[in-house]
This record gives structure tokens, C-alpha cells and sequence, in this order.
């Protein structure tokens, strides 16, 4: 059982990286993810009762890697292809599979900016992706 | 006998049943989703018996439901506390007219014994459903839909004529050019405005035997181009195409390993023919380029109607035929469906697939004219359906991803064909009917002001609530 990592921290994100980079899962899944098209991801974590500011989650992903996953400052970073934004509290409930990560995109729940269909049309790789965050021992903020 | 329904029984000929007196067939549809128990349950004789229904509905401030074979699997043919018309018990052939070609049915017919009925003729409906056990009422309210449609559009698209009981209790002749606001308001309209008691429907003169050619294909781009290829042929008359897996092993999902496949696209053309003049196989299949060519298959007309008949005798006596049954048919355009496919195959685990499948069915937008089956725009169309057969006490696990189906398919531009379990919000039915809406509330308004017909499924009625499964 590996120790939890407080999330939004530099540890967490290196944590993530290589969770993905390990998962056959992830690898099959989105073999084709950002192959001939921008497939980088800015996960936005914003601000609720679980969570005292927003976080933005940056992911460079292509071929079934991660390159790069960071914590940056903004909401916008010029190299993402998509974000999905959504309270921290969806967030959770997504990472802790009581909510499918498709089901609140469909709903409407969970915003996208990019190309929606893309976005669709790759719901295992997207769906993978989200079982490897899942996997991170994490250590969530309390809520205040 | 309670006192209502002694009152009830001397306004009818038909039986009428009082709720626990009911089956419980009566009580739930295929779906096994809903279950509700009638306050009183009728088996009508005849109009007469569907219009004095009404009226009696109306006089005791009871809901009117009907129900035809039962195959819906959303909150349709099932009624929680109001009256229920059990349609099937009106299913005379009134009269065959073979030099018009058009016969009179009473709504609650099943479309096999129809064919029973015309086989010594040599006559068929144009357009007939793969499941030969619904009836012409149930599926002329939704559409209905089958291998021929591409060629001829829906069974709503076959009707000359229809006597509807209307909400308000008037029995009504409508047909495309006479009431054409009620007939086409009642053709895929669920029951909403009026109840079917007659039909006339147009017939055609079948050839003796039909040849199957069984193709099979590994790649849905390349199926789906000799799909459209066939169609636009004018050789076929037949078309049916699914999507089969090929148990592959296992494989994480969400962390869980679950068996995954390999997935083909079966592809069965079919042309009828006389016995005389038998097809010219290479003349039919020129051009089409399947990765095998498994089997031809020469049957009887009238058994290739019936080809489906073995699968749901083996579902039945599998047990599957009263698992949940949360159909997922959608009308998707030709474009998106293969990114449709794209995102659902690799995830979805053949076994689910036990005791159903999934259906493929390439389609022309422009052969329908009924105004409420809803479909996308374009000129080809491509039916899909994820037809699974749930085990009870997985409904929980599973119902996610088959909200994700519907959703999915809906956000890729698909329109739901309505048989199957929708489960809708407000703004969703609005987004389904498009500019059809209004004019749907308004019909509804119009024929059924009391908003007594077939509450719970489509809330045109805001004094009706929409009912939750039960399952």
C-alpha cells in the first residue's frame, strides 16, 4: 500500500505520470489519443466546500503517454487540445467511481471546451485515463 | 366484484378484470423495468368498448392505458391505478381487398397472425418487424421499424387508414389525407392522443422464396460502404446487419479485467424470387467486398418473415426473455456512426450481449413521412441498437452504461427509436421532438384535453408525472 500524496502538489503530479505511463490499460485504450490532433488535457478542479481554490491539472498525452502532467496557474494554457472543468466535488465523485466521467460530460455536469465528438469518440481512452488518476494514492484537502 | 368494476362491466361486452385479479404478465412489459397494477383492466370487444372505456375513464377521473403485446420497455402498456385496455383481445382480419391491396385489421392483431392470414394469398405487409409477436396497434404507435425499411420507410408509412379513439371519447376515420393532423399525430405518437382500433394497411404481392447471402465483414468502415452501395443497388429487398463479438480474453476496465472481443459486422442481404428464375448470385454480389462469404440461404418467403422466430424460442427457454430488458436503439447518422461504434465496441463486454445483440441497420431518411418518428436529417441513416438481456440483480451495475449508450448516441446526433428504455428528462424529450413538440402538446391538448391516455412516459402533460422504473 503506497503512503497517500496530498493532491495539487508536484509529488502527486509525478505520481499520476507515471501511473499512466505503467498502465497497459491506459496504453491500449488510447493508443490513438492526440495521434493527429492536439490531445492534451486541462482537468480544472474549481473551487467548492472540498476544495478552498481551484486547481488546473495540465496533461500532455499522445500515443497512449503522458509526457508531462503539472499543476499550472491558469485555466487557459496555449498547448491544451481539451479542458473539462467541473466542481472539485463532480471530481470526486468521478475518481471515486460513483460517477461515470461520460455520464457528466453527457449530462452536461462536467464542461468540455474542444471538440466534443473527438472527445466522445475516445471514451475508453478518456475513461482510462480516469481509472489511472484514480489510482494515485491521493490524500484529498478536508473540507472546511 | 368491487362495485367499480360492476359498473365498469355493464358499460362493456368485452371481460373486464379487476387489479388483483390481473396477471402478472399484465402488470410489467418485456423491459421488466416498470411494474404497476391497473385499478381495473378491460379486454375490449371491439371500438365500442375502447370508446365507452374512455368515456368511463374520463366520468371516474381514471388514466386510460393500452397495451398491445407488452414489448415496450419504458413506462408504455402498463398502468399504475388507472384502466388498461389489454388491445390483443381485438385481433380480427376484417376484410382483404387483393385488387386494392390493403386489408383491415383490428389494432390488436400480431402482425405473425396477419401473415398467417395473407400467406395463401401470396400478399405481406411491405415493411415487417424482426419480432412477428407485436402487434399493429403497439408498433404503428411507435413506428415500426424492420429490414425493409429501407426501402419503404416505417409500418406507419404503410397505413391507408386508421378509426382512432380519441382521448376525448370520439371515434374518428383519419388517414395521411383525411384528419392528417390526428393521423399523423397517432402514427408514432404512443398512444398520446388516441387509441388505434382499426387499421388499413397497404399490402404487396411476395415472390415464393427469398435468397440470404451471408457476408461477413472486419471492418465496420468497409461494411458500412457496401451497406450503402446494396441500398442504393434497388437490388435488395431485404437488408439486416449486426454487430457480433468474438470473445477475445480479458482486459482492464476501470481497473477490473472483463472479457473484451474482437467485433464483425454480419452483413444478409436478401432478394426474393421465383423458384423459375432463380437470382444470379454474381450479378447481386458484384461489387460488395465482405472478408467471407459464409453461406446462401434459399426459405419460403413467408419462413424468412419468421427467420427470428428460433433465436426468441431459445431466449425464452434460456430464461433470458424475463431478464431486463433496457433496449438502446437509436437512429444515428451515417456519418457519426462510426465513431459511435469507435467508442462503445472496445468496452463493452460480450457478455451482455447473452439473450440479445446488437443490430446495425443501414436505412433511407427520405422513405419515411411520418411526422413524430424522429430521425436525423441526411439521406442515409443507420439503425443501432444495443439489445442486451440483464440479469435482475446486475440492473444497478449496468444502468450506467446504458445511459452512456443513449447519451452517447444522442450527443452524436442520434435520434432514440422510442420502443426501448428511455429514460429522458424534460429537456431531452424537447431536444427529441425538435420542432415537433409543440405541435405534439398541442395535439395532445387537442384530442386528449384531460390528459387521461397513457400517462407516465412522455411528459406532454404536466399534470401527469413521468414514472420511475421499479426494477
Amino acid at each position: 500500500m503506497r503512503d497517500p500524496i496530498p493532491f495539487g502538489t508536484p509529488a502527486w503530479c509525478a505520481a499520476l505520470r507515471d501511473e499512466v505511463n505503467a498502465s497497459s490499460e491506459y496504453r491500449n485504450a488510447a493508443a490513438k489519443w492526440g495521434v493527429g490532433f492536439n490531445g492534451n488535457l486541462l482537468l480544472d478542479f474549481e473551487a467548492d466546500a472540498d476544495l478552498p481554490g481551484p486547481l488546473h491539472l495540465f496533461l500532455a498525452l499522445a500515443g497512449g503517454r503522458c509526457e508531462r502532467a503539472e499543476f499550472v496557474t491558469e485555466r487557459t494554457h496555449q498547448e491544451t487540445g481539451f479542458s473539462l472543468r467541473a466542481p472539485f466535488s463532480l471530481w470526486r465523485e468521478v475518481l471515486e467511481r460513483r460517477t461515470l466521467a461520460a455520464t457528466a460530460i453527457l449530462t452536461g455536469k462536467m464542461k468540455v471546451e474542444g471538440d466534443k465528438l473527438t472527445l466522445l469518440k475516445h471514451a475508453g481512452a478518456n475513461r482510462a485515463l480516469i481509472h489511472c488518476v484514480a489510482s494515485v494514492p491521493t490524500e484529498f484537502p478536508t473540507p472546511h | 366484484m368491487t362495485a367499480l368494476k360492476k359498473e365498469f362491466q355493464a358499460k362493456v361486452a368485452g371481460s373486464v378484470r379487476a387489479g388483483g385479479e390481473v396477471s402478472p404478465a399484465q402488470t410489467t412489459n418485456f423491459g421488466h423495468l416498470f411494474h404497476s397494477t391497473p385499478r381495473l383492466l378491460l379486454e375490449p370487444r371491439g371500438a365500442d368498448d375502447v370508446v365507452a372505456a374512455i368515456a368511463f375513464a374520463r366520468a371516474k377521473g381514471l388514466t386510460l392505458s393500452s397495451r398491445g403485446a407488452g414489448h415496450s420497455q419504458s413506462h408504455v402498456g402498463v398502468s399504475d391505478g388507472g384502466l388498461l385496455l389489454s388491445m390483443v383481445s381485438m385481433g380480427r382480419v376484417l376484410r382483404v381487398d387483393a385488387d386494392a391491396l390493403t386489408v383491415d385489421v383490428e389494432a390488436g392483431i400480431a402482425w405473425g397472425d396477419l401473415l398467417r392470414h395473407l400467406e395463401p394469398l401470396g400478399l405481406a405487409p411491405p415493411v415487417l418487424t424482426n419480432n412477428l409477436n407485436v402487434t399493429v396497434g403497439g408498433t404503428l404507435s411507435i413506428a415500426g421499424i424492420g429490414v425493409a425499411s429501407f426501402r419503404h420507410g416505417t409500418q406507419g408509412d404503410q397505413v391507408v387508414e386508421l378509426d382512432v379513439a380519441t382521448g376525448s371519447g370520439e371515434l374518428i376515420t383519419c388517414g395521411p389525407d383525411r384528419e392528417p393532423d390526428l393521423f399523423w399525430s397517432v402514427i408514432a405518437g404512443l398512444g398520446q392522443v388516441g387509441i388505434i382500433t382499426r387499421a388499413r394497411l397497404r399490402l404487396r404481392r411476395v415472390k415464393p422464396m427469398t435468397r440470404t447471402y451471408y457476408l461477413l465483414y472486419d471492418d465496420a468502415r468497409r461494411f458500412m460502404e457496401d451497406a450503402r452501395a446494396a441500398m442504393d443497388s434497388g437490388k435488395w429487398d431485404h437488408l439486416e446487419s449486426w454487430a457480433s463479438p468474438s470473445p477475445q480474453g480479458t482486459k482492464p476496465v476501470n481497473g477490473r479485467r472483463q472479457i473484451f472481443a474482437r467485433w464483425f459486422f454480419p452483413f444478409h442481404p436478401t432478394v426474393e424470387f421465383d423458384p423459375k428464375s432463380p437470382p444470379n448470385d454474381d450479378a447481386l454480389l458484384a461489387g460488395l467486398r465482405p472478408t467471407e462469404k459464409l453461406y446462401v440461404d434459399d426459405l419460403p418467403t413467408y419462413e424468412f418473415f419468421a427467420r427470428l422466430a428460433p433465436v426468441f424460442d431459445l431466449w425464452k427457454r434460456g430464461g433470458t426473455w424475463e431478464h431486463v430488458h433496457a433496449w438502446t436503439e437509436s437512429v444515428m447518422p451515417w456519418e457519426t456512426t462510426p465513431d459511435l461504434l469507435d467508442a462503445l465496441l472496445p468496452d463493452l463486454p460480450p457478455s451482455i450481449l447473452v439473450g440479445g445483440h446488437i443490430l446495425l441497420w443501414p436505412a433511407k431518411g427520405t422513405t419515411s413521412r411520418s411526422r413524430l418518428f424522429m430521425r436525423p436529417e441526411g439521406e442515409n441513416l443507420m439503425g443501432f441498437g444495443v439489445l442486451p438481456a440483464i440479469p435482475p440483480q446486475f440492473w444497478t451495475e449496468a444502468k450506467p452504461m446504458v445511459e452512456v449508450v443513449s447519451r452517447l448516441s444522442v450527443a452524436m446526433g442520434g435520434k432514440r427509436y422510442l420502443s426501448g428504455y428511455v429514460d429522458f428528462t424534460e429537456a431531452e424529450w424537447r431536444d427529441h421532438f425538435g420542432p415537433m413538440w409543440e405541435p405534439f402538446v398541442q395535439a395532445k391538448h387537442r384530442w386528449d384535453a384531460d390528459g387521461i391516455l397513457n400517462p407516465g412516459f412522455v411528459p406532454l402533460d404536466s399534470r401527469r408525472p413521468v414514472a420511475v422504473p421499479t426494477a
